[in-house]
């Protein structure tokens, strides 16, 4: 693997769930066998870096998100042996790996928690943050209002409260303890060690609390994020953190600190009015929130998604849009969940392979770098009839066949059951017969993932956008050294015509890059360019 | 005496006799010919409308605003206007042949000279008659206007301009028939005085505000005069 | 289909970026520096608050101003929708400005309008006019929803009126419009109106833009032709109506002649749909009516009341001509009265309308002198009105408007009589 300290900034990144990728040993779950034995179809898709859902061992109440033992794998999933063989066979590809690192909280069933909870006098009390009073922190909101009350669970075993802001099965840890931050750095070098080269930060901005404040993106919890950036930096080279932050883009911008904190960092804001702009056939809604994106340091990147494996999350919208994308993409109830839409990208986008392209389009030429949600780069369906976010969390579709291909067992015994409908169903939608096809999505999308890749402008560039009268229109210019790359696309369902001010590279010949053709050289008068439904360009500008 | 009284009132007699043979002749031509003019002018009015229409004249001098202007004279559509036109020359026409074919020379001689004095009777009577649709649209226009400007007395300034304006007309016909020449420059330099005055009447009226506003600048108001102007205005808001 | 030679270059550059609306507002301006800020932030924060979703464009007709008036549109920006609304718009907020050159004139504004909602395939259009002092953002709701959700074709505003406020309209247009065309519609000169784009394009087909219209006519047009062509309408309360009154000066005649020219022009135009039409019927009402104290009006009784008996005695020969002489000798009469029994019966007013249009549409004298002397017997109809009601409340004055309007439709039979009555024998 090529060495390169800032490779994140250029990474394609492929989000994936172990349990649904693919099911080698026949049990109805995927594991890490199953996942190394398709690293060549990842490999042949593109991407540069795989980032895992939560593996490891755990009463599995939230998703995997409550971790019992962070420096295990959860037996469905393999042993750790399993995991080193996928990591050098990922490496081998030059695949990069991520992982999760949940450092806000454990598991109840964590033996640590099992420990401070035994009794008051216990060594490991003062991991977690205990109050007999439930009056302390009372300015925190609660995250997930459907299901908890407080931020405060009474411990019956020591008769006193614990700290939680998520789940109550999820006691916080209490990061003022020095000795918490040494374990924690000792889970991050446990896994760091093995090879992997990154960790994404779940619930960075709930890290430590303080009376009086919100209890969120505390300078104290800046702090802690710090220290732990500095010991990576001291022990490894090429590693990567990533925050999850679900914040506005300044308040996010606090968790790249100087470049001496979070490498990379969730991009939440943008994702929703990507949609939202699609929907409108205005380019406002988008041309609004990259403005109000605050610059970061130059070894940050952002990272940008259009789906994932939670809801397309609507809590960074005004109560106007939350209405508008609720009435537009979840006029049924059960496709909402929490604030936001549970379905995938294409179902979300009618099935419309222009859209679903726009879509991708946009996100491969956004700055930052981009996600994909494993299964939308085939435009799998969803599941809305399935529990919480069970719906976009269905196995892979591999193939026409028994269980998609994802696994010879009974189909009863599958984790979850295949998406099976006409339209989405494995029979039409499968990696098989996209691979068979130069014109499928699959294949397109492996154009566009080339395409993103062999250029540094889409990930490193500096981004300036066009303002053409047509307001349908989204065009941006991508700039770095001598390079240019433009991007010109329509958001509206008909033909438009939009006239772009290029006097500025007057001489230069755009080329459009899926098909390197020349288009007429830019001259004084508005570049005129017509574009189809949904239609985007990307143009190379090259000075003769 | 009395044959010879006789013979000449016989040799009268006979010679009237002879000439009322000779005449009556060509005055039944005449009335014939006067006759079949007259229907003859009918039957081309007739075509000549049906022609007109067929051309859709009326259509087309309303587009090109023929009908308009003579509409703010007073006068008939365009259509009626030259029909009746048609009729009138062409019976005219008639009759006059008529006349001649009573064969006297002198009447001959006078309708030749009538002939050739014909253009400019035509001209004098068109002058007269315009002039006297324009005296009447202009003296009501006056008194419209007058009335609506609330000027004192809009009756007679009205009476007025169709007086002038009258006035002039005829003579501008008197000139046309090339009769009392001098006549006409007098007229006419009063009518021009009259119009002058007209005129600087009509300015006056119309710049009123504007010498108003003059006049306010130069010598402010009270200020409770002006106040008590706004509160109270002259008319109700119409609209 | 919008002939393209009527709009600017410029005007279609721009229009073509802003592509399909929903919904187009309309405000033509001619120096309105003073009044148009208020309005297009009206405008705009009513466009956000009552349709954020739609796609919205704004469009400024200009007649040439030389005050900057289409700069200040330009740049009006409303900073801070937070502190107005709690909504902000959710889509690019269009603004287009399109100067025509030549005489400024409504004809020429509304039709580069109509023509935008054409190219623009604008589902509901408004129109506001730039000097209106009372505007709010509701306003822009009230024009629009019943057209973008209701399915109405034309809104024509209703206003709260102050006791003697706008006769000509209450006491003319309005019943006669009623009478005639069937519906009784009660601001028909109103200068705000909301339409479909659907009318609008029907406008746009008719053959009367070429034509003179005067500033008032084209409301009266509006309104008769969407009537006659069988679309939908309603109205729309407004609320208190207060303009920038520069162009109502005291100007009676001149407004009388230009209305009252208008709707005469109307009569024949539609002939064969008022003739053969009966009865009347309301419209539809939006919005909540509310009331607010009003300034009364104040002016000069005595003044309006001398100038009608002077007048009429100074134009009787050109009466004779428009009225038949039993009308005449009435009016005379009336004329004659003395200050304190002095009344112009509903029965002579309507009559004396009546032979005036028929007396317009046979052109018996020249149409604009006809129009003249109609003036001097509309203050004797508003003396003898205000005389009456001086002491009445606003909703007595409105019983009042309702009695003259079936009066006006009692006579119509007499108007369709007169219509053709002695044609030619009196030329």
């Amino acid at each position: 693997m090529p060495s390169d300290p800032l490779w994140y900034k250029d990474a394609v990144i492929y989000e994936l769930h172990v349990r649904g990728f693919y099911d080698a040993d026949g049990n109805g779950t995927g594991e890490f066998r199953g996942l190394t034995l398709k690293l060549d179809y990842l490999a042949d898709l593109g991407v540069s870096a795989i980032w895992l859902l939560p593996f490891y061992p755990s009463p599995l109440r939230d998703d995997g998100y409550d971790i019992s033992d962070y420096t295990n794998i959860h037996p469905a999933y393999g042993a750790l042996d399993d995991f080193k063989m996928f990591l050098e066979e990922a490496h081998r590809r030059g695949l990069r790996v991520i992982t999760e690192l949940v450092l806000n909280h454990t598991s109840d069933q964590h033996p640590w928690f099992q420990e401070a909870r035994s009794s008051r006098n216990n060594a490991r009390r003062d991991w977690y943050v205990w109050s007999d009073l439930i009056e302390r922190y009372k300015k925190a909101r609660i995250i997930f209002t459907d299901t908890e009350l407080s931020n405060w669970a009474w411990d019956p075993v020591s008769k006193s409260h614990y700290w939680h802001r998520f789940f109550s099965h999820q006691p916080d840890l209490n990061y003022d303890n020095p000795a918490v931050f040494e374990a924690v750095w000792g889970v991050m070098k446990f896994w760091l060690d093995l090879g992997v080269d990154g960790l994404r930060l779940d619930a960075v901005p709930y890290l430590v609390e303080r009376e009086g404040t919100a209890c969120e993106n505390l300078p104290e919890t800046h702090e802690v994020l710090k220290r732990l950036r500095r010991r990576v930096d001291e022990h490894f080279s090429e590693k990567m953190l990533l925050a999850e932050a679900n914040q506005w883009p300044k308040d996010v911008r606090q968790y790249f600190g100087v470049g001496d904190e979070c490498h990379m960092a969730f991009h939440f804001p943008l994702m929703p009015r990507m949609f939202m702009a699609i929907k409108l056939e205005d380019r406002k809604p988008i041309v609004d929130i990259l403005r109000n994106t605050p610059e970061i340091p130059d070894v940050c990147q952002w990272g940008i998604f259009l789906r994932n494996h939670d809801e397309l999350t609507l809590e960074m919208v005004t109560d106007e849009e939350r209405d508008y994308m609720y009435d537009e993409f979840a006029p049924e109830k059960r496709a909402q969940l929490n604030l936001g839409i549970r379905r995938r990208l294409a179902p979300l986008m009618e099935g419309d392979r222009r859209r679903i392209e726009l879509m991708n389009g946009l996100l491969m030429s956004m700055p930052g770098s981009p996600i994909l949600y494993y299964g939308d780069e085939i435009g799998m369906g969803d599941n809305i009839y399935l529990g919480d976010r069970n719906g976009v969390r269905t196995p892979m579709q591999w193939s026409g066949g028994w269980n998609a291909g994802f696994s010879s067992a009974d189909p009863e015994q599958l984790y979850s059951p295949i998406i099976s409908n006409p339209v989405y169903g494995y029979q039409a939608i499968n990696v098989e017969s996209q691979r068979r096809y130069d014109h499928s999505l699959l294949s397109w999308m492996k154009r566009l993932i080339r395409l993103r890749k062999s250029t540094r402008v889409f990930g490193r560039g500096t981004m300036e956008i066009l303002t053409p009268q047509n307001h349908r229109v989204l065009a941006y210019l991508r700039e770095l050294g001598s390079e240019r790359i433009l991007m010109v696309c329509n958001l509206s369902s008909q033909a438009q015509a939009a006239e772009l001010d290029l006097r500025r590279w007057k001489g230069s010949v755009p080329i459009e890059m899926f098909g390197s053709n020349l288009f007429p050289p830019i001259g004084d008068l508005p570049y005129l360019l017509t574009l189809g439904p949904y239609q985007f360009y990307w143009f190379r500008l090259r000075r003769l | 005496m009395k044959e010879v009284v006789l013979k000449s009132l016989d040799k009268t007699l006979g010679k009237f006799y002879d000439m009322l043979l000779q005449f009556l002749p060509h005055l039944l031509a005449m009335l014939i010919i006067v006759a079949a003019g007259w229907l003859i002018a009918i039957v081309l009015k007739m075509i000549a409308r049906r022609l007109m229409a067929l051309a859709r004249v009326n259509k087309l001098s309303e587009g090109s605003g023929i009908t308009q202007i003579l509409r703010k004279a007073d006068l008939p559509a365009p259509l009626d206007l030259m029909t009746q036109l048609v009729f009138w020359i062409v019976w005219i026409g008639f009759i006059l042949l008529g006349v001649d074919a009573l064969d006297i020379p002198e009447l001959q001689m006078q309708i030749s000279r009538l002939f050739l004095y014909l253009p400019q009777i035509f001209v004098a009577l068109l002058v007269l008659f315009v002039g006297l649709l324009a005296a009447n649209f202009f003296s009501r226009a006056t008194l419209l206007a007058a009335v609506n400007a609330n000027l004192p007395s809009a009756r007679i300034i009205s009476g007025f301009v169709r007086f002038v304006i009258i006035l002039l007309t005829i003579a501008m016909a008197l000139e046309q028939l090339a009769l009392a020449q001098r006549t006409v420059l007098i007229t006419f330099s009063i009518a021009f005085g009259a119009i002058m005055l007209g005129l600087a009447i009509a300015f006056g009226i119309g710049g009123r505000n504007v010498a108003q506003k003059a006049l306010e600048n130069l010598f402010p108001q009270s200020e409770s005069k002006k106040e008590e102007q706004k509160e109270k205005a002259e008319e109700i808001p119409p609209l | 289909m919008a002939e393209i030679s009527t709009v600017s270059e410029d005007f279609l550059r721009q229009l073509t970026a802003v592509g399909e609306v929903g919904i187009l507002v309309g405000v033509p301006t001619f120096n309105n520096r003073d009044t148009i800020e208020r309005v297009v932030s009206a405008i705009q924060v009513g466009l956000t608050k009552y349709f954020h979703r739609e796609r919205c464009v704004l469009i400024n007709p200009d007649g040439g101003s030389t005050d900057g008036t289409p700069e200040i549109f330009k740049n009006v920006s409303v900073q801070d929708f937070g502190m107005l609304l709690t909504a902000s718009p959710l889509r690019t907020f269009h603004r287009v400005t399109a100067p025509y050159h030549g005489i400024p004139g409504k004809e020429r504004a509304l039709r580069s309008l109509f023509t935008a909602a054409d190219l623009l395939r604008a589902k509901a259009c408004a129109i506001f006019p730039p000097d209106s002092l009372s505007i709010t953002p509701e306003w822009v709701d009230s024009l629009i929803r019943p057209v973008y959700r209701e399915g109405f074709d034309l809104v024509s505003p209703a206003y709260q009126r102050r006791k003697f406020d706008g006769l000509l309209v209450r006491g003319l247009v309005s019943p006669m419009i009623g009478a005639l065309y069937g519906r009784r519609l009660h601001e028909p000169v109103g200068s705000e109106l909301g339409l479909s784009g659907r009318l609008a394009c029907q406008f746009l087909q008719k053959d009367i833009w070429e034509q003179e219209m005067t500033t008032f006519g084209l409301e009266i047009w509006m309104a008769t032709t969407a009537i006659v062509d069988d679309f939908r309408l309603c109205e729309s309360f407004l609320g208190p109506k207060i303009q920038a009154a520069k162009q109502f000066g005291q100007d009676v005649a001149g407004t009388v002649r230009q209305v009252v020219g208008a709707l005469f022009h109307c009569l024949d135009l539609h002939e064969n749909f008022w003739k053969k039409r009966e009865g009347s019927e309301a419209l539809p009402l939006f919005g909540f009516q509310y009331n607010v104290a009003l300034e009364p009006l104040r002016f000069n009784r005595r003044g309006i009341l001398d100038t009608f008996r002077s007048h009429v005695e100074q134009l009787v020969p050109i009466l004779e001509s428009i009225l038949t002489p039993q009308t005449l000798v009435e009016v005379r009469n009336v004329a004659q009265l003395a200050d304190r029994e002095f009344h112009y019966p509903d029965e002579l007013w309507v009559r004396t309308i009546y032979e005036f249009a028929a007396a317009h549409h046979r052109a018996v004298i020249n149409r604009n002198h006809l129009l003249q002397a109609l003036p001097p017997l509309y203050r004797g109809w508003v003396s003898s009105f205000i005389l009456e009601n001086q002491k009445a409340d606003a909703a007595r004055v409105d019983q009042r408007i309702e009695a003259l309007s079936r009066e006006f439709e009692r006579l119509k039979p007499y108007l369709v009589d007169r219509w053709d009555a002695g044609r030619g024998g009196e030329r």
